[in-house]
């Protein structure tokens, strides 16, 4: 009797403590991170009789989580990269609404401002086409400088991002050592600290899903969780501690490094698999970087041609002279790495704004020589590496000039050489007057009122400032197939041919015929008298809007043509349109993943209600029959005492 | 399979939210009526639609300089017209005063006349567009081009035209120095003229009879008048030719090396005639001025008169060719005005289509997948509130 009082009390005390599990089950169904919990029943030991083995009841041998180790990492990692994909596609559609399309864009202005070229060479000497001219220069400048700015207000937004993603790392790092150090100490009493362990797991996914890290158990329970490299983010019950640092180049833009004791290491963002942070870090060494490179470079050429145009023509300046500069872009940049110890002092400048590149440029210094290489597709530039003595009388990079200009470099010191990327967030429009927009032609062309040939001036341009604009010039042909004597007003004179296609060239100028001369015509070319009514450069400048002026990607090696301005945009607008598309997949296809890992993972280990329900009926019955058992065994008692009081 | 019921909640209200920035994004479309609002909707697209915007703006730029020329053609189409007017009623005072029976003071009318005549032509030539810019200024002047000088009318701009920026050959101005001021003296190939004549002869402009043989020499005539015989001989640029000591018969033509000219009249011994080439050089106010000059030099005999009225005649029918032609060559640019806006429109149009074939929505697809996606949505939410009271706790409850 007192057995079977026994077994209906281990039944009772074991469906109540699987009751007390299926509520906490429910009363955690939503909790992030929660696993399942099953109350493991083992029929006790039974108790040897002549008559076999009896049964003792049932006892409750431990809680145990629903726990799927390789289901968990999974979902952890493909969160990470998930949570890399979206932090990257976040940032890139910010960075898309730098290159917008249509009217609001930059290369719309930059054609604006071309065009205003075409009212201006319609009544070259009227005041307002000229003022037109110079709001299109200033709007043209200002939407540069507003897209330079969202960039560089891009780049704080990342840096301060990383800088608080690198907080929370380190906040959860902690917690973690933490929890490690009070799981190992619960080690001793062999159940496993459920809610321990489902707190670090989670505190581990967190830390995933900015930084993705591995994880390796230990005996004593803790785990050890290492980022990218192999380098340790928690050991035990200690946490290193990981660093926001700047830049070795430049202090706006950040890096990741690693305090182990005093060292910091460098964390390379190529060495993380996924994560916010790896996200972010592509995003400002790639993305941003390109972005920046692209733009500075649309702002160099466009400003770089349109200044050189406004030198080949006459001002309304008295006396009249050539033009001064529209715009002004910031200057190039040399930055030399935190690190380095010599003393080499570098000036880059730009010298031919058609060649630039939209890249970076590295340069390391091996102790004999100086090897640039560009960034953007990782190439040496041509004639790299350079000695010393060519760089201290300068050498070209990509329409660039570098110079030593003094000091000693120390081996392995590296710089950073950025041509273009500040030229877009520094563009100034620097000319104030309207009388200093040079819409004259240094030199106006006349046809003999005799000729009898198809001829006229299609074009006649200064093609470089070397020009006398003192010197009139007389071109005679001679014969039917082109030949011309010329002669200048200084009385030098000379002989060429023309044939159709080519420019004559002479003096600085360059004149362009349509039609076919006849011997006996003549073309006479003087100084501009009237330079208020005469529009040639104006024309010249009207023309810069198809003409090729940003160099292709890759240089002139290619082969590839120059390309005019609104095709350089469009090609920008692409690239970065390309870009967002896709970190729009990227994060599209690795969402679904996560979502799909998750799920694998919580239908292991997650809570469902419907079980759990069944599951309380289940053990509520079982509970209710234990105490039937009760019930039984003490009514089996009262038989036995009436018997015996009878 | 065991589900986890709160990951089945957050999936399902996660798909339902892809759902909803599905139907959104397809609300964007249909609201802007574009299929690229962002570059990276469409890359390839937007650059294509980047491309044909520019080249759209462009076209219209073009369109205002076409316009410019238009009107600058149009001014100065007028202000020829009007100078053509002027020199027809020039030519027909002209005319009346070669009227023989007019006397001395009855020219000098005329002459009057003339100079008011010639002061009207010299203010069209220096016409402006009204913004300050001279119709006839040729590649730019600040200053009227043409000026009242002492010796005659100078024009002072430089010669040629302005282009605009059109893309197409269409001039802003005029070329003054062309129309005003270079006609072709004579007619045109060569010019007689009168270096000594004091007879009763006359010599007429001339004409080609054969252009091939045309030398682009100067042939003079001179005439000896001996025992009652008139003869003349023929020297080419000065030296003696085979054609010496011939017989003059009035009014029978003279052919020189495909030139043929004829003098009317007796000249006297001693009495010059000569052929030269034309040149480029006679001005509108040069003819008018030496007209002028003429019919106020009083006590010229019958005989200079007629001369001098027959030369007054061909140098203005040249000018008024002159002006003719310049007439037609802005006619023929306005029918190219013409022509380049039709082309400019046609471009401007095919812009816009490039431009809305790469970005623009195709409306009938787009409300197609709105409906759609409405239905789909309309869909995933019953069967959520469905599945979602769904649980065995409802059935216990009962």
């Amino acid at each position: 009797m007192s057995a079977l009082m026994a077994i209906g009390k281990t039944a009772l005390y074991a469906n109540y403590a699987a009751l007390q599990t299926v509520g906490n089950n429910i009363a955690n169904a939503n909790t992030p991170g929660y696993s399942r919990q099953d109350a493991k029943l083992a029929d006790a030991t039974g108790q040897f009789t002549g008559s076999g083995f009896f049964g003792k009841g049932v006892s409750v041998t431990t809680i145990a989580r629903s726990y799927d180790k390789y289901l968990t990492n999974q979902a952890v990692g493909s969160n990470a990269v998930a949570a890399g994909d979206a932090a990257r596609f976040e940032k890139l559609s910010q960075l898309e609404r730098v290159f917008p399309i249509g009217s609001s864009g930059v290369g719309y202005a930059a054609g604006e401002f071309l065009n205003s070229f075409v009212d201006l060479s319609n009544n070259p000497g009227d005041s307002s086409a000229r003022q037109v001219v110079l709001s299109q220069a200033r709007e043209l400048a200002s939407r540069f400088r507003a897209a330079g700015d969202r960039l560089s207000a891009l780049q704080t937004g990342v840096t301060q991002d990383i800088k608080a993603a690198v907080g929370s790392v380190n906040s959860l790092a902690r917690q973690v050592a933490e929890l490690n150090s009070r799981i190992s100490a619960l080690k001793g009493n062999g159940q496993p600290p459920n809610q321990l362990l489902d707190q670090r797991d989670a505190l581990i996914g967190e830390i995933a899903s900015i930084l993705s890290v591995t994880t390796i158990e230990a005996d004593d329970g803790s785990v050890g969780v290492f980022i990218g490299g192999g380098q340790s983010l928690v050991l035990g019950a200690t946490a290193n501690t990981l660093k926001a640092a700047p830049d070795a180049y430049d202090p706006a833009k950040a890096k990741l490094t690693m305090s182990e004791g005093p060292i910091d290491r460098m964390v390379l963002g190529s060495s993380l698999a996924g994560g916010a942070l790896a996200g972010l870090l592509k995003f400002q060494n790639e993305d941003l970087t390109a972005a920046n490179n692209l733009l500075g470079q649309m702002a160099s050429a466009v400003s770089g041609a349109v200044n050189r145009q406004q030198s080949l023509g006459l001002d309304l300046g008295a006396p009249a002279g050539a033009g001064a500069p529209i715009f002004s872009v910031g200057a190039s940049r040399v930055l030399g790495a935190a690190s380095n110890g010599g003393t080499a002092a570098l000036t880059l400048t730009v010298t031919d704004a058609s060649k630039l590149q939209a890249s970076d440029y590295e340069m390391s210094f091996d102790g004999t020589g100086y090897t640039v290489t560009r960034l953007a597709d990782r190439t040496p530039v041509p004639g790299s590496p350079f000695t010393p003595a060519q760089l201290a009388t300068g050498v070209q990079l990509d329409g660039a000039t570098l110079q030593l200009t003094g000091g000693t470099a120390n081996n392995k010191d590296r710089f950073l050489l950025q041509p273009v990327a500040t030229a877009a967030r520094n563009m100034q429009s620097v000319l104030a007057s309207t009388r200093g927009i040079a819409a004259a032609a240094p030199f106006t062309g006349s046809l003999d009122v005799d000729n009898t040939g198809t001829a006229t001036i299609a074009s006649l341009v200064a093609v470089g400032p070397a020009y006398n604009g003192a010197l009139s010039a007389d071109i005679a042909f001679t014969s039917a197939t082109g030949n011309y004597n010329w002669s200048l007003s200084d009385g030098s004179s000379g002989t060429g041919t023309w044939t159709a296609g080519s420019p004559i060239s002479l003096n600085g100028f360059e004149l362009e015929l349509a039609g076919v001369p006849r011997s006996g015509d003549r073309i006479l070319i003087v100084p501009t008298v009237s330079v208020i009514a005469n529009n040639g450069n104006a024309l010249a400048f009207a023309r810069l809007g198809s003409a090729g002026i940003v160099a292709p990607s890759g240089g002139s090696g290619t082969g590839a043509a120059p390309q005019s301005i609104t095709d350089a945009y469009a090609s920008a607008l692409a690239d970065i349109g390309v870009r967002v598309q896709g970190g729009k997949t990227a994060a599209s296809i690795s969402g679904a993943v996560a979502t799909q890992s998750e799920s694998a993972r919580a239908n292991r280990a997650g809570v469902n209600l419907d079980e759990e329900a069944a599951k309380l009926i289940q053990y509520q019955q079982s509970y209710q029959a234990a105490a039937k058992i009760l019930q039984v065994a003490q009514s089996i008692f009262d038989t036995m005492l009436r018997a015996a009081s009878s | 399979m065991r589900l986890s019921s709160s990951n089945t909640y957050g999936t399902a209200l996660e798909s339902l939210v892809d759902r909803q920035a599905r139907l959104a994004g397809t609300q964007e479309q249909l609201t802007t009526g574009k299929r690229v609002n962002h570059a990276s909707d469409d890359p390839a697209a937007a650059a294509r639609s980047e491309r044909a915007l520019a080249s759209e703006r462009r076209t219209v730029a073009n369109q205002r300089a076409v316009d410019a020329s238009n009107n600058a053609m149009t001014l100065t189409e007028s202000a020829l017209g009007d100078a053509g007017g002027l020199l027809q009623s020039a030519r027909e005072a002209l005319v009346a005063a070669g009227n023989a029976t007019y006397s001395d003071t009855e020219r000098a009318g005329v002459a009057n006349q003339l100079k008011g005549l010639r002061e009207q032509l010299f203010s069209v030539a220096n016409r402006t567009d009204g913004a300050g810019t001279y119709l006839f200024g040729g590649q730019g002047s600040a200053q009227a081009p043409f000026v009242d000088m002492p010796g005659g009318v100078q024009f002072q701009g430089t010669s040629g035209q302005v282009q605009a920026a059109s893309g197409e050959a269409l001039p802003l101005t005029m070329d003054g120095e062309a129309t005003w001021m270079q006609a072709r003296t004579g007619n045109g190939v060569f010019e007689t003229r009168v270096v000594a004549s004091n007879g009763g002869a006359v010599i007429d402009p001339g004409k080609v009879t054969d252009p091939s043989a045309l030398t682009g020499s100067t042939y003079s005539l001179q005439f000896s008048v001996a025992a009652g015989a008139t003869t003349y001989s023929v020297l080419k640029d000065g030296l003696p030719t085979p054609q010496t000591n011939l017989a003059f018969t009035p009014g029978q033509a003279i052919a020189l090396d495909g030139m043929s000219a004829t003098i009317t009249g007796a000249p006297a011994n001693g009495d010059v005639f000569e052929l030269a080439p034309s040149t480029s050089a006679l001005s509108v106010f040069g003819a008018l001025d030496k007209a002028i000059a003429d019919l106020q030099t009083p006590g010229r005999s019958n005989t200079r008169i007629a001369q001098d009225n027959a030369f007054a005649l061909t140098r203005l029918d040249s000018v008024l060719g002159q002006m003719n032609a310049g007439r037609s060559q802005v006619g023929a640019v306005m029918n190219r005005v013409d022509a380049v806006a039709d082309r400019l429109s046609a471009l401007k149009l095919s812009s816009q289509t490039e431009r809305s074939n790469a970005e623009d929505l195709d409306m009938t697809q787009a409300i197609s997948d709105f409906s759609n996606q409405q239905t789909g949505y309309d869909a995933a939410l019953k069967a959520y509130s469905m599945v979602q009271r769904l649980s065995l706790f409802n059935y216990l409850n009962a």
